[in-house]
């Protein structure tokens, strides 16, 4: 069977600086919802940003479908199917959401189904049609992250990479991002997150992936990784009662 | 699953951080900054075999932007606020020396440090306001600076708008004439090094690096980063008043346009950063290097819009190959001589 | 009343020059992140190219102006090549970048005084020295045609980056560039132009210039600290606050100007520029306070 994307031992940095990612391997299924946890510095940002080719692959490969994407620019990557949230939303603070919505599709190359995708994500995210002539900087953050996530649906991407989505968000918005999520993945998009609150990251997962020291350490499914005592120990901060 | 222990991932972690962390060798040549003190204050001595005014010129002018590259460097190299403005100083030292000086003959050579505390006030106040903005907003308020104090200058009747005022000259001979200016200035400059010194390796300096290369991150250390940019403006004033103090007598006569042109300014940003922003030696290394440039464009291009070009034009080259200056490069690549390490 | 009418047009006239100098600079401030201290100097080119058209082959400045623009958008796009290219990626110096643009000023000034030396020139096509007279109003025709042609240029930089799709790529890479690139958008061709548009429009401010002021190489000093002030004011990065702050200082500064005195009436601008960084420290529409 092949990946949907296969991360081959990839050593990556930023600018000329150490390597942050050292020979890190992943393999990612279609469908499913991946976890990738990890203390601060170990890379899991990185990690994204290599493969959506913010950063230089400097060894190894990452190939999408069989086929690689090394070396392609973000906008590349992008129309190959694969998108990245950033940290901390990745809105247009003074566009509108409409606005914001209409920047997610720059890049498609027929844009007479844009006005069309836009309704129909409108319509599944009605908080987004209320605001629509809102300024995106004057939401909420639960608001922003989810017209960050909605926004990657106007280009139908198979794999949405999320960096971190419930930073800075109060628990209970927490919940419903995650909600949102696994709406995406029953859509049948496959994603990829990084979660620095690795508890909920990995309750909301299918797959967990441990990322330390910039390499993969552990993985599996979610619910064996979140049960593991050793994970407890390092990444969950102590022995807990399962 | 990989098999694995906690107990050696907590060790592999430990030394992957520790690999990340970098080593600073001290190799310090403490002899040759003292060395070169001792010739210099003998340096007038030449006086006795021959006519070497001209040098002895160079070698105060060149002391002079020593003091005022060296203060300039806390701020704007320790701290990493630039300045572009920093010339006011070197106004209001020079203008409060002077007045005094004109009206009841009290030798700015004695007033220096008192100018240079009326400039560190001055600059404690505005530091106050101006220090509330960072980055190019910071540089933007130091520009505007300069253009009110040239303004209200030009216009203060008191101190003589923009004609100023003429002091009176020393009653020594040609000969040694220069001297009483000669002294000050070198040991102002020893001391402004001194100072930076003391305060590089202090928690004060400690804490302006941190604020220069993360403020944020800084202000959650706990630093009080307003306290400290302040103070740091305010010293940093203090020295350019000080040398603009006793500059007034020496030229003697104070003017807005001696001490508000820009090229003051552009002075001593040029020479922290060729020399090396945030070293100890830097600033007197750049200062050193364009003072000989200026002398030899004066010399074979003349004093004009020639000059500007080439001042600008070695700016934009250290700008974008030696950001670091020269003392910072070489300390980066490991090749710097140990008379040069002042830090 | 004829008198305040008076002062608040020649104001705004002023004011609209001085709105397409910062409009520029607030487009690439906006974009890059550097604030271009060799901005007036550029516009000075303007002014030149414009002066020797006029002088040698009798061209209208407003003729030339198109000219101006397109010579200074050259300018522009090797500049960025040349120098800023490479600095846009390392964020990290942004200090260094202005202290860089600043010795790129004094490159530009020698250059043009070692050329043209440092006489005072102007250039004198027929409407710089005639007026209208409306009721009891002298509206000098120099002054008019350059307030309306910045206002025109203005409003369609306004509409450009609103409406269209590259436009919007410079809205969006303003706003954010990490998501911008993330989106899709060459953030490198749109420092490019953006940097291109931002010199070409000061070549347009220059040949406006050339007939409502006499200037010399070293005239830029002057309006740096004017047009810092007012990307300051304005908020860093957003170009309505920037043409915003212009119309309005500058009419306050006519008015100083002519109850007090010329020189008074530039102090306006940096008076009100400590006066914001007091109170409100991230200006009219800026992003983020910068605040210490």
């Amino acid at each position: 069977m092949t990946e949907l994307l296969e991360v081959d031992g990839i050593t990556a940095g930023y600018g000329d600086g150490p390597a942050i990612l050292v020979g890190t391997t992943l393999s990612v299924q279609p469908g499913k919802v991946h976890c990738i946890i990890g203390p601060n510095g170990a890379g899991k940002s990185t990690l994204l940003k290599a493969i959506v080719g913010m950063l230089k692959v400097r060894q190894g490969d990452v190939r999408f479908n069989g086929e690689s994407i090394v070396g392609l620019r973000p906008d590349q990557v992008l129309r190959k199917g694969i998108c990245l949230v950033p940290q901390e939303r990745a809105l247009f603070p003074k566009m509108t959401v409409r606005e914001n919505l209409r920047m997610g599709g720059y890049s498609l190359a027929d844009k007479s189904d844009l006005e069309r995708r836009i309704d129909r994500i409108e319509e599944q995210f009605p908080i987004l049609k209320e605001r629509r002539d809102q300024h995106a900087g004057t939401m909420s953050g639960g608001q922003q992250q989810t017209l960050a996530m909605a926004r990657t649906m106007i280009l139908k991407p198979q794999i949405v990479m999320l960096d971190e989505p419930s930073l800075g968000l109060a628990p209970k918005i927490v919940a419903e991002v995650f909600e949102i999520m696994r709406a995406m993945a029953a859509d049948g998009i496959t994603i990829l997150l990084v979660e620095q609150n690795a508890l909920m990251g990995l309750k909301h997962a299918d797959w967990g992936v441990v990322l330390d020291l910039g390499r993969t350490l552990f993985e599996g499914p979610a619910k064996e990784v979140l049960a593991d005592p050793r994970i407890q120990e390092l990444y969950l901060g102590g022995k807990r009662a399962a | 699953m990989t098999t694995l222990e906690t107990g050696d991932i907590l060790k592999a972690r430990k030394t992957y951080n520790d690999g990340l962390a970098s080593s600073i060798e001290k190799r310090r040549a403490t002899w040759f900054p003292i060395g070169l003190m001792v010739v210099l204050m003998a340096l007038p001595a030449l006086q006795f075999v021959g006519n070497y005014n001209y040098v002895i010129h160079l070698v105060l002018y060149t002391a002079c932007y020593v003091v005022m590259a060296s203060g300039w460097n806390i701020l704007g190299g320790f701290t990493g606020y630039i300045s572009l403005g920093h010339n006011v100083f070197f106004a209001i030292g020079g203008y409060f020396a002077g007045m005094i000086f004109a009206r009841y003959g009290v030798s700015t050579i004695i007033l220096a440090p008192i100018a240079g505390l009326v400039a560190a006030m001055a600059g404690y106040a505005i530091g106050l306001i101006t220090l509330r903005v960072r980055g190019p907003s910071f540089i933007i308020s130091s520009l505007a600076l300069v253009m009110i104090f040239r303004i209200f200058f030009e216009n203060w009747e008191f101190v003589g708008g923009a004609a100023g005022v003429s002091l009176k000259a020393n009653s020594l001979s040609v000969v040694w004439a220069k001297l009483p200016y000669y002294y000050a200035f070198v040991i102002m400059a020893a001391f402004a090094v001194w100072v930076s010194y003391k305060i590089k390796h202090s928690k004060f300096g400690l804490g302006l690096r941190a604020i220069s290369k993360d403020e944020i991150k800084a202000e959650s250390a706990g630093i009080d980063t307003r306290t400290y940019k302040v103070l740091a403006f305010a010293i940093s004033a203090f020295f350019v008043g000080m040398a603009g103090a006793v500059w007034g007598e020496y030229l003697t006569y104070i003017r807005p346009n001696i001490f508000l042109v820009i090229l003051i300014s552009v002075n001593m940003v040029l020479m922290c950063i060729l020399g090396g922003k945030g070293t100890i030696a830097g600033p007197v290394v750049g200062a050193i290097l364009i003072v000989a440039f200026n002398e030899l464009f004066v010399a074979t291009l003349g004093a004009s819009e020639i000059n500007i070009l080439a001042t600008g034009l070695i700016m934009m080259i250290s700008l974008m190959f030696f950001p670091l200056g020269i003392v910072g490069s070489l300390a980066q690549h490991n090749k710097l001589p140990r008379i040069l390490n002042w830090d | 009343m004829a008198d305040i009418l008076q002062i608040l047009i020649l104001g705004l006239a002023l004011g609209g020059v001085y709105a397409l100098m910062g409009s520029g600079l607030s487009l690439v401030f906006g974009v890059m992140r550097i604030v271009n201290l060799a901005h007036p100097s550029l516009i000075m080119v303007g002014a030149y190219v414009a002066y020797w058209a006029f002088k040698l082959y009798g061209v209208d400045p407003m003729i030339s102006l198109p000219i101006a623009t397109v010579i200074l958008g050259a300018i522009g796009v090797l500049l960025y090549k040349l120098i800023f290219e490479r600095e846009a990626r390392s964020a990290k110096y942004s200090e260094m970048t202005v202290l860089l643009t600043f010795a790129l000023a004094m490159v530009v000034e020698g250059a043009l005084g070692t050329a043209f030396t440092n006489t005072q020139r102007v250039t004198s096509p027929g409407y710089a020295t005639d007026a209208f007279f409306i009721a009891d109003i002298f509206i000098p025709k120099g002054q008019l045609y350059a307030g309306i042609v910045s206002l025109t240029l203005i409003t369609f930089l306004a509409l450009f980056m609103k409406y269209s799709r590259f436009g919007n790529a410079i809205r969006a890479t303003t706003q954010n560039r990490e998501a911008a690139e993330l989106l899709g958008v060459n953030v490198n061709l749109v420092g490019l132009v953006s940097f291109a548009i931002g010199i070409a429009l000061a070549g347009a401010a220059g040949a406006l210039v050339s007939f409502i002021l006499s200037f010399f190489p070293a005239k830029h000093w002057e309006w740096i600290a004017i047009l810092m002030s007012l990307v300051v004011l304005g908020g860093m990065g957003s170009i309505l606050g920037t043409v915003l702050a212009a119309y309005i200082l500058s009419v306050v500064a006519a008015f100083v100007g002519f109850y007090f005195g010329a020189t008074w009436s530039t102090l306006t601008f940096f008076v009100a520029l400590f006066v914001v960084l007091l109170v409100r420290p991230q200006g009219l529409f800026g992003e983020k306070p910068e605040l210490a």
